[in-house]
């Protein structure tokens, strides 16, 4: 029997099987969950899949240019009905026997019917509903038809948000990142809402912020965190900002806003992108992760010039080293060469999963303020799993 | 539903346009609960003209979420008894009777709501509309509004400078597209650079293809002449857009076939339960269930006398009748035996009927 604590929840929650189906179940399967950008599904009959715990959930977009959301479960005998992503379906057909819907789910087809289906009424079939709605230009479902509005889930939180209008941005293909993370999907998450680790493991990486100043805590169980520019950062934008600045981030405004929302999506709005993160638990102690980033709309010339003007004055007024003071290297093996934030948060999360299994892990104790956020956290998922 | 008339006094008599008025009614303190409403309702209101009584039911402009009087707007019907009255004589300070805001074309907003409404309204039919429009963007605060709202040329869009200041106000909420059938082209300082045309079948499928919700779940109303009506219902029914998510309120008459197939019984009895008395009547030949009512001074509810508002309807308990047209019902709720008495025909010698 391991008592051990990470401080609140037990170590086993980060390693054991059992955890991680009670997750799948009260918590992935049981809340709106990240499905995509608005702009996956662009025209009546496109269609995305996603899952939520063990629940795959199609999201259709109707003549009406309305989302429906079904389980994709044939009603005939239970078989996955359609596969990843499709485009400009009329109708949807399972493979097996070809039972096919309309948009809305209804039952409107079955092969040789009057020989082997006589009395069957195609009316009374519908898919299993879901829910889907649109918040802040992303893709929102729920397995339950009747879940309470996505607005009531994040109410109090967009006011914390940055003014970012995401449907305006425009997702530049070769941002796209996705990589598998040989950790708990919580510890990627509490990696992300600790507040004290970001002037420590993040020295050189993420020094244009002013840590010290920032403004964070949770709005119902979602983390909200706003932090300023540092002033060497603020003072010489022009020249340092890698992208266009995001028109909308005015001087009153400018600053990252980086809200963790429960459970499994980080936003990260920041002066020049806006970007998703979505942490997908794969197993107890493997987490997918995928980053896509939006930007302000700008030609590849426009592109490349700020690029390079910001390299440059990069290592003129911020410096160039790396946390340990050496010159960058992403050939080096040591990812903490790489003067690349999101790997060095890679980097920890593997290696605290790894001690996870050391007989002498322990957690001493936590940082009053900048780790209270994780205990929080943990208390949160402490309480979806006990209702 | 009480039959009652209150006395109301006319505080206020606007023109939003030249040839409409907007009627603002005061409600005493002591029967303001009465007069509480959803917004899409209308109220009947009693007029004395030429020594004859006339009844009208007008939908309410305003919204019960903002606390402003009650307000109706009429616009002048070529011709028209009681439009012409109120564009003529009516004056601040005069009373009128009135009977508490009824009708089953109305919005239940939600305060923790998050709905897209798409509403579409012609001429005249955007007094209710407003008053949804108005109460949405007040009383739900994650909800939008799309409006696409359909007139004969610049000078004749009621509530243009009230829709103007609302968009000002909800620009990140509020859509209003505007369609002229007959722009006026002569004047240079008001030239029209928006769309034109009719609300038919092909602009609805364009404003719905060109203007998706964001919020997922929706409700769509409108108000309009029977044509628009029929040809917005069809089309969005076309786009698969479930039945119960349509709501339409019928202004001038209905224009589905009437049915003329009906075999009236001559003399059938009618029984009666109404106000919680039970009465037994002879239908002479050619008589609504209502015209017997009518004459037999038992005080039935009724207001538009076309099978559109919906203030007369009973639930059949025994026998059959038949039904000129009905706008105002379902299918289903014809099947569970609803009837609207001023399109009511009995179809078997005796028939009875109650009224809630």
């Amino acid at each position: 029997m391991n008592s051990k604590r990470m401080p609140i929840l037990p170590v086993e929650a980060y390693t054991s099987v059992d955890w991680f189906e009670q997750e799948q179940q009260k918590i992935f399967g049981n809340t709106w969950q990240f499905a995509g950008l608005v702009e996956d599904i662009q025209d009546a009959g496109d269609y995305i899949t996603t899952q939520c715990g063990h629940q795959n959930i199609v999201i259709v977009k109707g003549r009406d240019q309305r989302l429906r959301a079904f389980h994709n479960l044939c009603r005939h005998r239970g078989t996955q009905l359609l596969r990843a992503v499709g485009k400009k379906q009329k109708a949807l057909t399972c493979p097996y026997h070809d039972w096919t819907y309309d948009l809305n789910g209804q039952l409107i087809s079955v092969p040789e019917k009057n020989t082997e289906f006589p009395d069957l009424d195609l009316d009374q079939i519908c898919l299993h509903k879901a829910s889907v709605d649109i918040w802040r230009g992303i893709l929102w479902v729920h397995p339950d038809p009747n879940a309470d509005p996505i607005t009531k889930w994040f109410d109090g939180c967009w006011e914390k948000l940055g003014p970012h209008n995401p449907k305006r941005l425009i997702e530049y293909p070769d941002t796209y990142y996705e990589k598998i993370i040989n950790a708990n999907w919580k510890i990627v998450a509490e990696n992300y809402i600790d507040v004290y680790h970001l002037a420590h493991l993040h020295s050189n990486t993420l020094q244009m912020y002013n840590h010290a100043k920032a403004e964070y805590g949770f709005v119902g169980d979602h983390y909200m965190f706003w932090e300023p520019l540092s002033s060497e950062y603020k003072d010489n934008i022009d020249g340092l900002i890698p992208t266009k600045r995001i028109q909308e981030m005015t001087d009153e405004y400018i600053g990252a806003y980086v809200p963790w929302l429960f459970p499994n999506l980080g936003l990260s709005e920041g002066e020049g992108s806006w970007n998703i993160f979505h942490a997908i638990p794969l197993a107890p102690d493997k987490t997918k992760v995928i980053v896509r980033t939006k930007l302000e709309p700008m030609s590849n010339w426009e592109f490349t010039k700020q690029q390079m003007k910001s390299n440059i004055s990069w290592r003129g007024i911020m410096g160039g080293k790396t946390k340990y003071g050496n010159e960058p290297d992403t050939n080096s093996d040591d990812p903490m060469d790489w003067n690349d934030f999101m790997e060095e948060d890679v980097y920890v999360c593997e290696q605290q999963q790894k001690s996870l299994k050391n007989p002498l892990f322990g957690v001493t104790r936590t940082a009053i303020k900048g780790e209270s956020t994780v205990r929080t956290f943990q208390e949160i998922v402490q309480k979806w799993l006990d209702s | 539903m009480s039959n009652q008339f209150y006395i109301l006094r006319v505080i206020a008599i606007d023109h939003p346009i030249k040839d409409a008025t907007t009627v603002t009614l005061e409600v005493p303190e002591k029967i303001r609960d009465l007069f509480n409403y959803y917004p899409g309702q209308h109220l009947i209101i009693k007029f004395k003209i030429n020594e004859k009584e006339v009844r009208r039911s007008y939908s309410l402009n305003s919204s019960p979420f903002n606390e402003e009087a009650l307000q109706v707007t009429v616009k002048r019907v070529q011709g028209g008894l009681v439009s012409n009255y109120i564009g003529d004589h009516l004056k601040e300070g005069d009373e009128v009777d009135v009977m508490t805001p009824r009708g089953r074309f109305y919005a239940d907003i939600k305060k923790y709501a998050y709905k897209t409404y798409f509403l579409f309204a012609a001429g005249s039919g955007i007094t209710p509309i407003i008053s949804i429009l108005k109460s949405v963007l007040l009383a739900s605060p994650n909800s939008a509004v799309n409006l696409f709202y359909g007139n004969r040329n610049q000078d004749t869009i009621i509530f243009k400078k009230e829709l103007d200041d609302l968009f000002e106000e909800y620009s990140d909420r509020l859509l209003v597209v505007n369609t002229l059938s007959d722009p006026n082209v002569w004047s240079a300082w008001k030239q029209w650079n928006g769309r034109k045309g009719r609300i038919d079948s092909e602009a609805v499928n364009w404003f719905i293809t060109n203007h998706p919700p964001i919020a997922q779940s929706t409700e769509y109303y409108i108000c309009g002449p029977g044509a628009m009506n029929i040809s917005v219902r069809n089309t969005l029914l076309g786009l698969q857009i479930p039945k119960k998510l349509i709501h339409i309120e019928q202004f001038v008459g209905s224009i589905e076939e009437s049915n003329d197939s009906i075999n009236p019984i001559d003399n059938a009895l009618l029984s009666v339960t109404l106000n919680g008395a039970a009465h037994q009547l002879s239908i002479p030949k050619g008589k609504t269930v209502l015209q017997v009512l009518k004459e037999a001074k038992v005080n039935p509810p009724y207001s538009c006398e076309s099978g559109v508002c919906g203030t007369c309807i009973a639930q059949v308990i025994e026998g059959k009748a038949g039904m000129k047209s009905c706008m105002a019902l379902e299918e289903q709720e014809i099947n569970q035996g609803l009837v609207l008495t001023c399109q009511a025909f009995p179809t078997t010698k005796t028939l009875n009927v109650k009224f809630n």
